[in-house]
């Protein structure tokens, strides 16, 4: 198992500091969560994370690998899957190719099997589609499976959006808000999936999440950010007792 | 499959390596097959005129070029109008052996094969390195670097005098195990020799789209930045894109330059660019089958209207000069028609008639 260390980030754009100075360390085989008010910089340090943004300094490290300046498909042969918050999907192929795509790295056959299509590549292509079928077990997508992603109802793609992070069989998983914008029934499930996640596959998950209550309910380690800093960090009684916490959520008295 | 697949009325797959048939009933196998068949023994049974072979052979051409343009701009959603400049490649690939060894060369005339192979891969080099803009570049901003490209490409040719300054370069008639060809085989000869390249090339396309090779493409069009968290490079996915494209073209190119026995820069501009963009929409973008539809359609539109203008040219007076104008008018007409009634082109038609062959005669 390995522990991502993110030391003393600084994300600017222009002169803003969407991140200034964040150090963290995400333990593995836990859900650590990652709270803050509205642009606080959680979606940045996800991006900074999985290489759509590179750090202006400081240092993100994966067990001994850094990934200050790897490419997000570097990133993700390391292990370490995302799922977006507005939904990014490859919206015009079915869920089934959505996930296979997943699966891009893992379907080891040459250009010159792929165009004859017997042998190792009808093969390897069985085999992953074993794999996929077991995620879309897992997540529930089974009524879905050929349906074109883009005519699917918004919570069934954030589901698949998750499906998708795991095919890639993270052993780190960031999820970006798998819960915005759903009804109580939903989010339950994704609560339900979240933890069976972590029981089933004993991946290391981080959760960014607006719903205070979800992460104070499931979160083994929480992280608050505020103005692009650190304001706060703990198990989730230590948060809810912080004061600065408190302060940027509430007000001042 | 326990089920009789001769009667089979869906789909009952039991493995997953059952699900990747191209064929899920006898029957599809058996129609295609027929229909293969038919097209190779035809000519035995009838002769057609030169002039309506060359049509035919004109129409395989454009499929290969077209399968290519498929790739770029229906899967992988990279606008591409320079697609005649990389048939183009192709075609002069083969001129420059005719440029330097002379024509009846015996590469020319007995390596043929290896002639279009080399085309094709070097229509594939050029695909590659005019795709490299799109590592930075989208949508139209793209679609501008391959016009320039058509651009640069007639003015190379038409100012290298290697290239002859565009003019005519002759290639002559290639041998076969028969001998040299003769002015009546010629273009049989190529109908059976495009034939086959379009059978293996649509195989090897159809292969490729259900491989991580095909789908990648669809990943780069519908989304990059999650292609690109999906462990695979965007930018060299779309130069890769290019570069298959290119090596179809190429292979298009030098049928061109054989069909035709010669290479001159004027089957290669820009209009004709258009008209294979014209082609891959009107056939169906982001379908393989739709590169089979679509020249076929347009290609037989064109001879209808000539035909049409020369009967009206004998009625109306000859000032009006409509055979020029009669051309471009219904070429443009059927594009914004398809446009606007059908944009995912003749290949959804068929899709339709597939459908309700299947259910045929129950209503649902």
């Amino acid at each position: 198992m390995t522990t991502l260390s993110i030391d003393n980030v600084t994300l600017t754009f222009g002169g803003l500091n969407a991140l200034s100075d964040v150090s963290m360390i995400i333990e593995p085989g836990l859900i650590t969560s990652i709270i803050g008010p509205n642009g606080a910089g959680k979606t940045s340090i996800l991006n900074c994370i999985s290489g759509f943004y590179h750090p202006t300094a400081g240092e993100i490290r994966y067990g001994d690998r850094r990934l200050t300046h790897a490419s997000p498909h570097q990133v993700t042969k390391l292990g370490i899957a995302r799922a977006f918050q507005n939904l990014e999907l490859f919206s015009g192929l079915s869920v089934l190719d959505n996930l296979m795509l997943a699966r891009h790295t893992n379907l080891k056959y040459n250009f010159l099997q792929a165009m004859i299509y017997v042998g190792k590549a009808s093969r390897l292509e069985a085999e992953n589609r074993a794999y996929v079928e077991g995620v879309i077990d897992f997540m529930e997508l089974e009524p879905y499976r050929n349906s074109t992603v883009g005519n699917l109802a918004y919570g069934i793609q954030k589901r698949v959006e998750v499906a998708r992070a795991l095919t890639l069989d993270p052993q780190l998983l960031l999820l970006d808000e798998p819960m915005a914008g759903m009804n109580i029934e939903e989010k339950e499930d994704v609560v339900r999936f979240i933890m069976d996640i972590i029981k089933e596959r004993n991946t290391t998950i981080i959760l960014v999440e607006h719903d205070l209550g979800v992460v104070m309910d499931i979160s083994d380690y929480i992280h608050v950010l505020d103005f692009g800093e650190v304001i706060g960090s703990g198990t989730p009684e230590e948060v809810a007792a912080n004061e600065k916490v408190i302060e940027a959520y509430i007000g001042e008295d | 499959m326990s089920t009789n697949r001769w009667l089979a009325t869906g789909n009952y797959f039991t493995s997953y390596q059952d699900e990747q048939r191209l064929f899920f009933t006898h029957l599809d196998r058996t129609i295609l097959t027929m229909f293969l068949l038919l097209l190779f023994v035809w000519p035995l049974l009838f002769t057609l005129s030169n002039k309506y072979m060359l049509v035919i052979d004109n129409i395989l051409i454009a499929v290969v070029a077209i399968i290519g343009l498929n790739i770029v701009t229906g899967f992988a959603g990279l606008i591409s109008i320079g697609h005649a400049a990389f048939v183009g490649i192709g075609a002069y690939t083969v001129a420059s052996f005719s440029r330097t060894l002379g024509d009846s060369h015996v590469i020319i005339t007995h390596a043929w094969p290896l002639m279009i192979v080399l085309s094709g891969l070097t229509g594939a080099v050029f695909g590659a390195i005019v795709g490299l803009p799109a590592m930075r570049l989208k949508h139209l901003y793209l679609a501008i670097a391959t016009l320039s490209f058509q651009m640069i490409f007639t003015w190379t040719i038409n100012f290298l005098e290697f290239f002859n300054q565009g003019q005519t370069i002759s290639i002559s008639r290639v041998f076969w195990f028969t001998g040299k060809l003769g002015r009546k085989d010629h273009y049989l000869f190529w109908y059976y020799v495009l034939l086959v390249v379009v059978v293996l090339s649509g195989f090897m396309v159809r292969n490729l789209l259900r491989t991580r090779y095909g789908r990648c493409l669809s990943a780069v069009r519908d989304n990059d930045r999650a292609a690109d968290a999906m462990g695979m490079h965007p930018g060299l996915t779309k130069v890769y894109a290019f570069g298959l494209a290119g090596f179809f073209a190429g292979v298009a190119g030098a049928l061109h330059a054989y069909v035709y026995r010669g290479v001159g820069f004027e089957s290669f501009t820009l209009h004709h660019s258009i008209t294979y963009l014209a082609m891959a929409i009107v056939g169906g973008l982001g379908t393989l089958n739709g590169s089979f539809w679509g020249p076929a359609a347009i290609i037989t539109l064109e001879l209808q209207v000539e035909t049409l203008a020369e009967h009206a040219g004998q009625i109306l007076p000859s000032t009006w000069n409509l055979a020029t104008a009669l051309k471009p008018f219904s070429f443009g007409l059927v594009i914004v028609l398809f446009l606007m009634f059908e944009p995912r082109g003749i290949a959804n038609w068929w899709r339709i008639v597939r459908s309700y062959t299947k259910l045929w005669p129950f209503r649902y």
